[in-house]
């Protein structure tokens, strides 16, 4: 039986510790999401794939596999399109790295092509949040002493999906 | 994850049943790696009641592949669909032999 769906649950945000063990809880909550807004097992699936890859990714890179840090996942709707924003605290990544598959034997490294293959789209953010300090002299020159500090920041992958 | 480890005759079989991911890897590569070595060169992973599986379960498996390689051995691979679309997304299918059910797989030993 299908239903439609009459309310949207737009958007929802589910937020996890960096372990391992919450991972699967959180993707089978996409997953349902995903299946209550556009009927689409496969969708769903895929979606779930692709938001388990990137928390693994997380917590393994961004947090070093140590628990206890905040990863906050925000599921939304927007026109006939799932979206994902992903969102850690850790080391930020300085590129992408590119979706290839590796060599067979190898026993790691799929997780990007995984993520590659269930999405339509994907980006990654880096937000720092700095202090700027501005230090002006009176030397006639109007010139100025600067000092930025980083005093936090965050990491957003955004996945995007259309249905 | 539950992991059911059953001999048929002098193969190994081995049922994993839920999600087969990060979480739980660790576990059953170690269990996997403790049967290759302890076995006769037969095993079968039967994740027909797998019901989700990562890349890090995508590991294990090419772990117990090499394995069983090192010691001139056989694995033979039972999977659900969603196992099996994610071998296949990922080209293991290539390399993995795959049956679809424990019997068949089973039977693949007495053929060869």
């Amino acid at each position: 039986m299908v239903l439609s769906n009459t309310q949207t649950v737009n958007p929802v945000t589910l937020k996890i510790t960096s372990s391992v063990d919450c991972v699967s809880p959180l993707g089978e909550a996409i997953q349902v999401l995903c299946l209550y807004e556009t009927g689409s097992e496969s969708f769903a699936n895929d979606v779930q794939r692709a938001v388990v890859e990137a928390l693994n990714n997380v917590i393994l890179h961004a947090y070093h596999n140590h628990e206890g840090h905040d990863i906050v996942v925000q599921w939304k709707r927007e026109d006939n399109r799932i979206r994902i924003d992903i969102t850690d605290y850790g080391l930020s990544m300085s590129a992408l790295p590119p979706p290839k598959l590796p060599n067979f034997e190898a026993e790691s490294g799929r997780g990007w092509w995984i993520i590659n293959a269930c999405c339509d789209d994907y980006y990654y953010k880096v937000e720092e949040f700095i202090k700027r300090d501005r230090m002006y002299k009176e030397n006639g020159q109007n010139e100025y002493s600067e000092q930025i500090v980083v005093n936090s920041h965050s990491n957003v992958l955004t996945l995007i999906k259309y249905f | 994850m539950i992991l059911n480890e059953k001999k048929h005759g002098d193969i190994d079989v081995v049922e994993l049943t839920g999600r087969f991911a990060m979480a739980n890897f660790s576990d059953v590569r170690d269990r996997l790696k403790s049967i290759i070595e302890e076995g006769e060169g037969k095993l079968v992973i039967d994740m027909e009641k797998v019901t989700f599986i990562d890349s890090s379960a995508c590991a294990v498996l090419i772990s117990a592949y090499k394995g069983m390689q090192l010691r001139e051995g056989r694995l033979v691979i039972v999977t659900s669909s969603i196992v099996q679309s994610l071998i296949e997304l990922t080209r293991l299918h290539t390399i993995f032999d795959i049956s679809p059910s424990q019997a068949a797989a089973l039977l693949t030993f007495d053929e060869s």
